[in-house]
């Protein structure tokens, strides 16, 4: 039986995405530490992070609000198999901990990394904290991660 | 027109929204398709809880996002609704919304696509939409292909390149003021470099940015407007085709588009349409190259009667992926400007050299 042909390929391609209006003002406010959330006129909802549209109402989103950095863990995950980091194309170490966050002023969660792994602290509904990195560049890397606080 | 169209219900053009073409939309993707949406919505004096269903088309490769519909789900207004994606020419979406209005399933669809030409280089990607064992190792793309179909035609035809030009030059110059690109003589486009033998840069229509929207409704009149909106509800789709052809180049025909000529065909036979020539008033081409133009024209067996891309068509910018629903936009405003009967044949193509062909047959009463 004869071998098969696999014809092997690499892509390079780069795309540059617009981040909308009000990504650019969320960004924004991660320099000076600010967390912004849109609020829903119609349902009350308050987006984290921020996008332009309600599906839910099908309404625009035009009301900033201010969320704190700190919250309650809703979800969390411990990852052990390397998952690529697209910030640099190669694999992230493990293990490592992700969650989803929702911090107070906000209704829905923020995803981001965590602090610590194992099951000994994290757990759903641990109060949460954003550890701030010094120096800031507009990008959701602003916030290193999330620290258990209790 | 026969006695068995006439017994058929209609898909009536309730409102339409465009943003672009933009040489470069500093919006994001959800923020171009949301304008173009809410533009509709105004035409068609609807609201969001007016549409029963979405066709969307937008294609992964060109977004750099997988499943790329999910980028628009909001804003299309999609959520809590039955959405379908189609990875092909804006009219070829809005052909599967009146499918679904045709088969009694929706009274309102709204069809969006959008395409962001300026996010990535284009005829690169199009290396990545060939067959990936035989032609993509070769470094075939779309540019490459268009230049071994215009090669095949010019072969025999010492014209065609100076027609090309001038037609071309015609384009540019009635997109003027509202296109992405300066108008150009014949000469200049002569002179411009070769993209692929014999099709020079200035033959090329120039990629642009937008997002287009169109509400297709099962009869005329909008729920929320006894006068219909602002359209008048005047323009309807009486027929429609589309047609793959084999995906190699070496496996078609270069020196025609048959795919257009089958298209045609069954929208014509839908429309009780005998006689092309007679019957249509307006073609709107979504032609990428100079040359397809003269190719769709022969296909459609329209003749020279027809106005053709009074607005200068694609060379205002092609839109990737919204560009035959862009041509729809334009033939509905055409028609609606003309104020009396008119029949306008519209036309979307998709892959190498128009693997995939769509036509829609528009009627506007007087």
């Amino acid at each position: 039986m004869s071998q098969p042909i696999s014809v092997s390929h690499e892509m390079d391609l780069a795309w540059r995405y617009a981040s909308g209006e009000a990504m650019e003002r969320f960004c924004a406010g991660l320099t000076d530490g600010r967390i912004e959330a849109l609020r829903c006129a119609a349902c009350g909802l308050r987006y984290l992070p921020p996008r332009p549209f309600c599906g839910d109402c099908r309404a625009r989103l035009t009301e900033w609000v201010a969320v704190g950095d700190e919250g309650k863990l809703e979800a969390w995950t411990e990852v052990q198999v390397p998952m690529l980091d697209a910030g640099t194309g190669r694999p992230r170490a493990t293990p490592f901990a992700i969650g989803l966050v929702r911090l107070e002023g906000a209704d829905t969660t923020l995803n981001h990394f965590l602090a610590e792994t194992g099951a000994g602290r994290l757990r759903v509904g641990a109060r949460v904290r954003a550890r701030w990195r010094s120096e800031r560049a507009g990008t959701m890397a602003d916030i290193e991660c999330f620290e258990v606080i209790g | 027109m026969n006695a068995r169209h006439r017994r058929r219900p209609g898909v009536w053009l309730a409102g339409a929204g465009q943003t672009g073409p933009a040489a470069a939309d500093s919006r994001s993707i959800p923020e171009m398709v949301l304008a173009a949406v809410e533009a509709a919505l105004e035409d068609a004096a609807l609201t969001f809880d007016d549409i029963d269903a979405v066709v969307t088309a937008s294609v992964d490769l060109y977004d750099g996002l997988t499943a790329s519909n999910l980028a628009v789900t909001e804003v299309v207004g999609a959520v809590m609704k039955p959405e379908t994606r189609i990875a092909a020419d804006g009219l070829c979406a809005a052909l599967h919304g009146a499918c679904q209005i045709l088969a009694g399933a929706y009274e309102t669809v709204l069809v969006v696509a959008h395409g962001k030409a300026s996010m990535a280089s284009f005829p690169e990607l199009t290396t990545w939409a060939m067959d990936p064992v035989y032609l993509q190792p070769l470094g075939v793309d779309f540019e490459t292909c268009a230049g071994l179909q215009a090669q095949a035609l010019a072969a025999f035809d010492e014209r065609a390149e100076r027609r090309w030009a001038e037609l071309a030059a015609e384009r540019r110059r009635q997109a003027a003021g509202h296109g992405v690109a300066p108008p150009r003589t014949a000469e200049e486009v002569l002179a411009s470099p070769i993209v692929a033998s014999p099709v020079r840069r200035e033959m090329v229509a120039p990629r642009a940015d937008g997002a287009c929207a169109m509400l297709l409704r099962q009869t005329p009149g909008g729920r929320g407007s006894p006068g219909g909106g602002q359209t008048g509800n005047r323009t309807r789709i009486t027929g429609f085709g589309w047609d793959l052809a084999a995906h190699a180049p070496g496996d078609r025909d270069l020196e025609q588009w048959a795919g257009v000529g089958r298209a045609c065909a069954r929208a014509y036979q839908a429309s009780g349409v005998v006689e092309p020539a007679d019957s249509l008033h307006l073609l709107e081409p979504s032609c990428h190259y100079a040359h397809e133009e003269e190719l769709f024209v022969r296909a459609s067996g329209a003749g020279s009667g027809p106005c053709v891309s009074p607005t200068g068509g694609l060379f205002a910018g092609a839109i990737p992926v919204a560009a035959g629903l862009s041509r729809l936009i334009a033939a509905d405003r055409w028609l609606r400007q003309r104020d009396e009967a008119g029949c306008a044949l519209v036309h979307g193509s998709w892959g190498p050299i128009g693997q995939g062909q769509a036509v829609v047959i528009l009627e506007a009463a007087a």
